[in-house]
């Protein structure tokens, strides 16, 4: 490894301390990866046993709290733990590279974000080992989760967790806006960023507009149950659907911060592998936006059975139906892109493609939804559980299996396994729609959601029955991919830089995995599809938009991880009452602080003679 | 520019933003300002929908007494201007004057979050506590995080004054200056909403 | 290149280095300072009707809080059009909550 500083030496470290202290946004990208995905595993685990538990009537295999553990739990980690991570794999493995950017704006912020993520996943988790695990649902209503009604440690695992988790997923969303803003190649103009990075920067803006209500949620229901506090507390003058509305005001953007990485991944994976421009990526650019701001003034949908009264029902009612609008752009737009192309199909465009119709069917039972006075036949039914499974595995998830297949070899050097992708492709595609597909109907007969067991005899039974060894397939397809990413792992890093061939943004221009700097010099862009335009006309190689130099790099450091540590053994002090250990990591966390301000980052350069040696991540 | 002898080398006009990794800062200076506007948005939100369930605590217009209110206002509007004269001094490079204007911000800070603490311990005494109510809980929330902002401000200069002593005015410390400039107007700001909302409003309410 | 960023849209155009004044900031105290004075006595004077004093409170915090922006936080410089459009979305967010905790809910 090249470590010629001018004047400054920085220390360079290998193996796990190489890991502990990175903050080169494609080796972040892998560990949020992991993480995300060790979470994914943990969430499907919990399915799984709901779904065996309810697989026959008037079973007891877990008994009721139990089940409301696991139902709390799977919600929790899928959204928080699993889905948003994985979709941060994503991001920071691709994005730089698709704006032509050395790294994002702020590395070391992006190393605090993944660390205080995994800390917060960790806390949350540990309260399966602590024995009081949250048992309120993933919305965690009060007064269920207030302090009279949920007595034990539970949901202060939830809260802490959360708020933990909450702040690294706060800092990757300003981090991502600011790299997008001021980090673009030049010529890369904003009406010619990639379909993906333009999802992200809206992601990224819904996220830092979205998280902090949630926060506020958080703290007050932290002052609520740990300090005596009164807002959710009806005796003394609290109001329990406060709680209702400032986590749906977080919580329905936060829908679509999951959704909307994957209409941009579904648009590079349909583009790319229909040999076409997308169609109508100004009209996508523009449903974008306008998915995300009708997305900040619909959370009441979500509480049409609160009793609003019949304006606020109206109102949020049309303003959810006028969202079908914008969604339906994209799906004519993929349609029609696909019309006419030489369609491959890939693992990533078998996903990609079998998204489109699957998505659908979610979004048009949530204009079902939308309809207020239907939504008190389908509210907290396994409707709406089929409706939001839909959406987020349907969507988000076949998203990130199509991602993951796509650019697999962007961030390995390996492609991954066809015939196990396939594999994957056909058994998670079946068993979701095996699982999913029969809970609307179950909850059309009046299947209540939450309910950890039923009497046999009520029509239930055989749906339930298939409902579940749906969700076998699926776990078997999550089983292939995994024994996929060993079996890839164990090959040689042979994958060329465009190994689609079809490839038509700036990350198919440089070595599979990129170097540690990702661009020897800065490309200059000259149109949308930047690497396809070049491609077409017989170019090999993108315009360097600068000489070759000595690229200046930041240095690894190790306080991220001992600030989350900080904030992690801070909220088992406050969790525990023990004030002094909560001060301990407060004072911790703010001492790291504190060193990162006072000890200027110089950072080192790469020389051009190393940069020939191929420095790799 | 007499100021000149001051700095090490040619400074640029606006040494806050002579360095793309200076200019990312204030970018995502400012959207984590726009987290922040949410952040207290939401505060606010909870305390209009509680600020009438004072349960048997005292209400805010048996409470706030405007003449601390006030007090607390001029001192905060004060010290804004003392740190936008820091920024501007950093703009002419005269190092000696914009550490004389954080100081004095620094100092109008501290007298604010003394008057902050004995109106606090004030109310207490009145029999309004944290727990005594939604109103009190709120309050308290809302006030308080605005108190945090503000003393979490006063560490932050005196630390960018430590480092301007220690390494002068570089395009390094320059725009650790603007930003916490720009982060103490924000703090002025949220106020301009609290004396509004939580103590006229109260009073006016009764 | 001794930078490992991207310069986009370069906007280091050689400007005239003048020494700023202090005026425009004192104006910008002065009618701060204005503003809070008549929201204070209007709820000191207390013979107006809690309506028509309300419209006066919060118009005047919105009219200070965007003369301080401007002046103050150098928003009406150039290159500010993300922190604007940033603080905005911010508070278009607040807006709808705070019209939603008043009017539908509690009022």
């Amino acid at each position: 490894m090249a470590s010629h500083a001018h004047g400054h030496k920085v220390k360079r470290y290998s193996g796990l301390m190489d890991w502990l202290t990175t903050v080169d946004h494609k080796k972040i990208g892998i560990l949020y990866l992991m993480a995300g995905g060790f979470f994914f595993l943990v969430g499907g685990l919990e399915a799984v046993l709901i779904r065996i538990q309810l697989m026959y009537p008037d079973s007891n295999i877990v008994n009721g709290q139990t089940f409301n553990e696991l139902i709390t739990m799977h919600g929790t980690t899928m959204i928080f733990l699993a889905a948003m991570p994985m979709l941060f794999a994503l991001m920071n493995a691709i994005i730089p590279l698709q704006i032509g950017a050395r790294d994002v704006a702020f590395p070391f912020l992006n190393s605090l974000g993944f660390w205080t993520f995994f800390f917060g996943g960790v806390l949350l988790n540990l309260s399966w080992f602590a024995g009081a695990v949250p048992d309120a649902g993933w919305t965690s209503y009060v007064p269920l989760a207030g302090p009279d009604f949920s007595t034990g440690k539970g949901v202060d695992y939830y809260v802490i967790g959360l708020q933990i988790a909450g702040i690294g997923t706060l800092l990757g969303g300003i981090n991502f806006m600011a790299t997008i803003i001021n980090m673009r190649a030049p010529g890369l103009t904003f009406m010619r960023l990639p379909m993906f990075t333009w999802a992200i920067f809206i992601t990224s803006a819904m996220i830092v507009f979205a998280f902090p209500a949630l926060t506020v949620g958080l703290v007050a229901l932290m002052f609520d149950r740990l300090f005596f506090a009164n807002f959710f507390d009806v005796a003394n003058g609290g109001n329990g659907v406060l709680w209702e509305h400032i986590f749906w005001v977080f919580g329905h953007p936060e829908v679509y911060i999951l959704i909307l990485p994957a209409f941009g991944i579904i648009s590079e994976i349909v583009s790319t592998f229909s040999r076409k421009r997308l169609f109508g990526y100004s009209s996508m650019v523009f449903a974008t936006v306008l998915i995300a701001f009708l997305g900040f003034m619909v959370w009441a949908h979500h509480m049409f059975t609160t009793g609003l009264g019949p304006v606020a029902n109206g109102l949020f009612s049309i303003a959810t139906m006028l969202i079908a609008v914008p969604t339906g752009i994209k799906i004519f737009n993929w349609l029609f892109t696909l019309w006419g192309g030489s369609i491959r199909f890939t693992t990533a465009s078998m996903f990609a493609i079998g998204f489109i119709p699957t998505f659908v069917m979610g979004g048009v039972t949530g204009v079902m939804l939308a309809s207020a006075p239907a939504d008190y036949q389908y509210h907290d039914t396994y409707f709406v559980v089929a409706h939001f499974h839909y959406v987020i595995v349907g969507g988000l998830i076949f998203g990130i299996f199509a991602g993951l297949h796509y650019w697999w070899p962007k961030m390995f050097g390996r492609l991954l396994n066809e015939t196990l992708g396939k594999i994957t492709f056909w058994t998670f595609f079946i068993g979701f729609h095996m699982t999913f597909l029969v809970q609307h109907f179950l909850g059309l007969l009046g299947m209540p959601r939450r309910v950890y067991t039923y009497l046999g005899g009520q029509g239930y039974d055989d749906m339930n029955f298939i409902s579940t060894i749906g969700a076998f397939l699926m776990g078997i397809g999550t089983i292939a991919f995994v024994i996929n990413v060993f079996v890839t792992w164990a090959k040689p890093r042979n994958a060329s830089n465009d190994p689609w061939e079809d490839g038509r943004s700036l990350e198919w221009t440089i070595s599979s995995p990129a170097p540690e700097y990702n661009f020897q010099q800065t490309p200059l862009v000259r149109g949308y599809d930047a690497w396809w335009k070049e491609k077409m006309e017989g170019k090999k190689a993108m315009t360097p938009a600068e000489p070759i130099g000595s690229i200046h790099m930041p240095s690894p450091s190790i306080l991220p991880l001992f600030m989350s540590i900080g904030l992690f053994v801070a909220g088992f002090g406050f969790m525990y009452d023990h004030l002094i250990i909560a001060v301990g990591g407060l004072v911790i966390t703010l001492g790291c602080m504190v060193i990162r301000s006072l000890f200027d980052d110089h950072g080192f350069h790469i020389e051009p003679e190393d940069q020939e040696k191929g420095v790799q991540a | 520019m007499s100021a000149h002898d001051h700095v090490e080398g040619q400074l640029p006009h606006e040494p806050e933003k002579a360095t793309l990794e200076a200019r990312n800062k204030i970018l995502g200076f400012w959207l984590f300002l726009g987290a922040e506007t949410v952040l207290f948005g939401t505060l606010f939100s909870a305390f209009l929908a509680l600020r009438h369930n004072i349960g048997d605590g005292p209400s805010a217009n048996e409470l706030f007494q405007l003449p601390l209110v006030f007090a607390a206002t001029m001192i905060l509007l004060t010290s804004s201007l003392t740190s936008v004269f820091a920024v501007q001094a950093l703009h002419n490079h005269n190092k000696k004057s914009m550490l004389g204007w954080l100081i004095v911000t620094i100092v109008l800070g501290l007298a604010f979050i003394g008057l902050e603490i004995y109106e606090f311990l004030h109310y207490i005494h009145e029999g309004h506590k944290f727990t005594t109510s939604a109103f009190s809980s709120s309050f308290y929330t809302l006030v308080g995080f605005h108190g945090a902002h503000v003393a979490f401000g006063i560490v932050w200069i005196a630390l960018v004054i430590g480092q301007v002593l220690k390494k002068g005015l570089t395009v390094v410390t320059a725009p650790k200056v603007y930003i916490s400039a720009i982060y103490w107007h924000f703090i002025d700001v949220v106020w301009v909403f609290i004396f509004t909302v939580v103590y006229l409003m109260g009073k006016v309410a009764g | 290149m001794s930078s490992n960023q991207n310069h986009t849209a370069s906007e280091e155009a050689p400007k005239r280095h003048k020494v700023e004044g202090p005026q425009k900031h004192i104006v910008g105290f002065v009618m701060s300072l204005a503003l809070t004075i008549i929201a204070f006595a209007a709820v000191s004077a207390g013979e107006i009707n809690a309506t028509f004093t309300y419209i006066i409170l919060v118009s005047m915090a919105v009219i200070q809080v965007i003369i301080q922006m401007a002046f103050w936080m150098h928003m009406k410089d150039r290159g500010h059009l993300f922190p604007i459009v940033g603080i905005f979305a911010g508070v278009f967010v607040v807006i709808t909550m705070v019209v939603m905790a008043l009017y539908w809910v509690w009022w």
